[in-house]
């Protein structure tokens, strides 16, 4: 096993993997830029390295420093994380010819995966079955609306080399193409230096089902089951779940089997994620995460492993001992808490931590790298925690869910913690009946105006803004400690059907 | 002591306040009259309150007095609150016709600009594109009106509330 291992990320899966590291015995190198110094992820490691200034390019994206720093450590290996570098085939194969250990896939699997039209073929080849598009990059917008006109509307619009939601679009009718082309490939030339787009068919109500695989070195893939991944908003992923409602043990085996073969395609190693549509009882590859997952915890959780141990003893050579065929042990939510802000149309908030409050209890588990006086800047990724709630039912995973976000509060910012909440006490998602397009039907009719929340919480909360008002006005200390002239309890209980009416 | 609110959701509340101790509340609402209690926990944004015998942990966040974000519950609110005072004035300000100015929601990179001097703007319409946490966001204008100036260019970078396109209100027809 190693004895020391560089972490290239930041944040709370920087942290999520030195925990590991450190339940492992195996020290940890953190890397940070400037606007990073005080994260926890620098402050728990063994050894610190500064990369740079704040923007991705000066810092987690610096390969060189990178690698200079492993060297200079003595890192025996590098885990990526996810984002940045993570999916970066260049940075495999400089990592592998510094005589270092990359905790992840094999550059040419990246590279064939990281293609969206590369891993089709392959796909196909393979005999995975695969959603109704082209083979090739469009040339222009007049060339996709001429595709779009033969495939027939609605359409997607996708980035070659596209991930994380950059650069996609559902195209309704001819007219949305032009202005949709320019935006998109803009976002992929931007996001990932390549502004290629192509196009396929857009299946009607889709599920968002993936499988999660795990491959060592010696030949043996293994799946770990599915997660539903259907809650998304502009195709980035808000609520994940665990196992999938509509998965019995025969499609969850099918998948399963169909992961692997995909993964075979490209001698997958470590964990990867292979995602699916499910539509009418069918699925279709979509495409493969050639790294660990946001949402990787839920899996932790539903079959009781540690996938970034299982990588971590992929990468030192180790075999996979873990049985196969295995079972959902339990149910296992994932709520991702973003810094956006639900009623200025998600715009992303940035602002100093502070007044926070994590949740606790049975069954919640918190990942995230928060910390009062925490800076949320704008050059990183929006989600600053994930909120993981597990039960021996699904039932029982969201009520913990439900009662961890409404313990959850994280100030300074503006978050989507409110907006999941609603999300998960709505109809259709607990009756499990969700698909890709919920979130986003759920938003337009719920919207700013009408909520789904207790009748008078919004009562409460004007009270509470008056209260609040008064006090600031009066500027009182902290925790007064004046008698109470309040009415006695018994006398306050009596009244509170009669005056506010919803206690019901 | 008389407030006005209104809530992002749209609801509006009238509420009168009378303190009977230093933390202890008189409140009348919609002619429901409550007691409450309200104290402050950390001096950080955390407060407790019990409103006729309802405990409740309330988070506050305030961009200015009158603008508060209560959360509770796991809901947030975000309220206008003003006294009696400050609502006359708000009225007044509102009946003139408003010269909008579009700021930077947060700092970024100008990806395109969508509007020049002297085009028509309808509510809602995108003048420009802003790119920041790896996404791009359409800034719009809320109300419309007449393009006065274009302060920034493609590829500027921006910081949070930085003027990026002043309006003017359309000419009465």
């Amino acid at each position: 096993m190693f004895k020391k291992i560089l972490i290239a990320n930041r944040g709370e899966i920087a942290l999520r993997i030195l925990r590991t590291s450190r339940e492992m015995e195996i020290e940890t190198v953190a890397v940070y830029s400037d606007a990073d110094r005080n994260s926890l992820h620098v402050r728990f490691a063994n050894e610190a390295y500064r990369l740079g200034g704040p923007t991705p390019a000066e810092s987690y994206l610096c390969m060189d420093r990178i690698l200079e720093i492993a060297q200079e450590s003595g890192a025996e290996a590098i885990h990526p994380g996810f984002g940045f570098l993570a999916e970066n085939a260049e940075f495999v194969e400089r990592v592998e010819a510094a005589g270092l250990v990359f905790i992840g896939p094999t550059a040419q699997a990246m590279q064939v995966m990281g293609d969206k039209i590369e891993s089709r073929k392959a796909m196909m080849k393979a005999g995975v079955s695969v959603i109704p598009g082209m083979a090739e990059p469009l040339s222009d917008s007049c060339q996709a609306e001429q595709v779009a006109h033969e495939m027939g509307y609605p359409v997607m619009l996708k980035a070659s080399a596209g991930g994380g939601g950059k650069g996609i679009r559902i195209i309704r009718e001819a007219s949305e193409m032009k202005g949709a082309f320019t935006i998109a490939s803009g976002e992929a030339k931007n996001s990932f230096g390549d502004g290629r787009m192509y196009l396929e068919k857009y299946l009607e109500q889709p599920r968002h089902i993936e499988v999660q695989i795990l491959a060592d070195t010696h030949g043996r893939v293994m799946h770990l089951g599915e997660r539903e991944c259907s809650i998304q908003r502009r195709h980035q992923k808000l609520i994940e779940e665990a196992p999938a409602n509509y998965v019995d043990i025969a499609l969850r085996e099918r998948m399963g089997a169909a992961a692997i073969t995909a993964a075979e395609a490209v001698q997958y190693r470590s964990a990867g994620t292979v995602e699916f549509l499910l539509s009418g009882g069918e699925f279709y590859f979509l495409e493969m995460n050639t790294r660990l997952q946001v949402e990787h915890a839920i899996t932790d959780v539903v079959y009781d492993v540690d996938l970034v141990e299982q990588m971590i003893r992929i990468a030192a050579g180790e075999k996979l001992t873990l049985p196969d065929s295995m079972q959902p042990r339990r149910h296992a939510i994932e709520v991702r808490i973003n810094a956006e802000d639900p009623e200025n149309n998600f715009m992303p908030s940035i602002g100093k931590i502070g007044n926070i409050r994590i949740p606790g209890g049975p069954g919640i588990r918190v990942d995230s790298a928060l910390f009062n006086a925490m800076e949320v800047s704008p050059h990183y990724d929006s989600m600053v925690a994930k909120v993981i709630s597990s039960g021996s039912s699904r039932e029982q995973a969201l009520r913990r869910m439900c009662r961890a976000l409404q313990e959850l509060h994280v100030g300074g910012i503006v978050t989507n913690a409110g907006v999941a909440l609603q999300l998960l006490q709505s109809k259709g998602f607990r009756a499990g009946t969700y698909d890709t397009g919920y979130l986003e039907r759920f938003l337009e009719a719920a919207g700013p105006v009408e909520r789904s929340v207790p009748d008078d919480l919004e009562e409460i909360a004007a009270i509470v803004a008056v209260l609040h008002r008064v006090h600031t006005a009066t500027g009182k200390v902290p925790l007064s400690s004046s008698p109470s002239s309040g009415l006695n309890p018994w006398v306050a209980q009596g009244r509170r059907q009669e005056l506010l009416g919803s206690r019901s | 002591m008389k407030y006005f609110l209104k809530s992002a959701q749209g609801r509006s509340f009238e509420i009168n306040v009378e303190a009977t101790s230093s933390d202890h509340f008189r409140i009348t609402l919609d002619g429901k009259e409550v007691e409450a209690d309200f104290f402050d926990v950390d001096g950080s944004g955390q407060y407790a309150a019990a409103i006729q015998g309802r405990s409740f942990a309330a988070s506050i966040e305030q961009t200015d007095e009158q603008h508060l974000r209560v959360t509770i519950g796991g809901e947030t609110f975000s309220m206008l609150a003003e006294d009696e005072g400050e609502q006359v004035a708000g009225v007044l300000a509102s009946s003139r016709p408003k010269a909008e100015v579009i700021k930077a929601a947060m700092p970024g990179v100008v990806i395109a600009v969508r509007v020049s001097v002297g085009d028509h703007l309808e509510p809602g319409q995108a003048v420009l594109v802003l790119e920041a946490m790896k996404m791009q966001n359409e800034m719009a204008s809320q109300e419309g009106g007449v393009v006065k100036e274009v302060l920034v260019a493609e590829g500027d970078t921006v910081s949070a509330n930085a003027v990026l396109v002043r309006l003017e209100p359309l000419p009465e027809s």
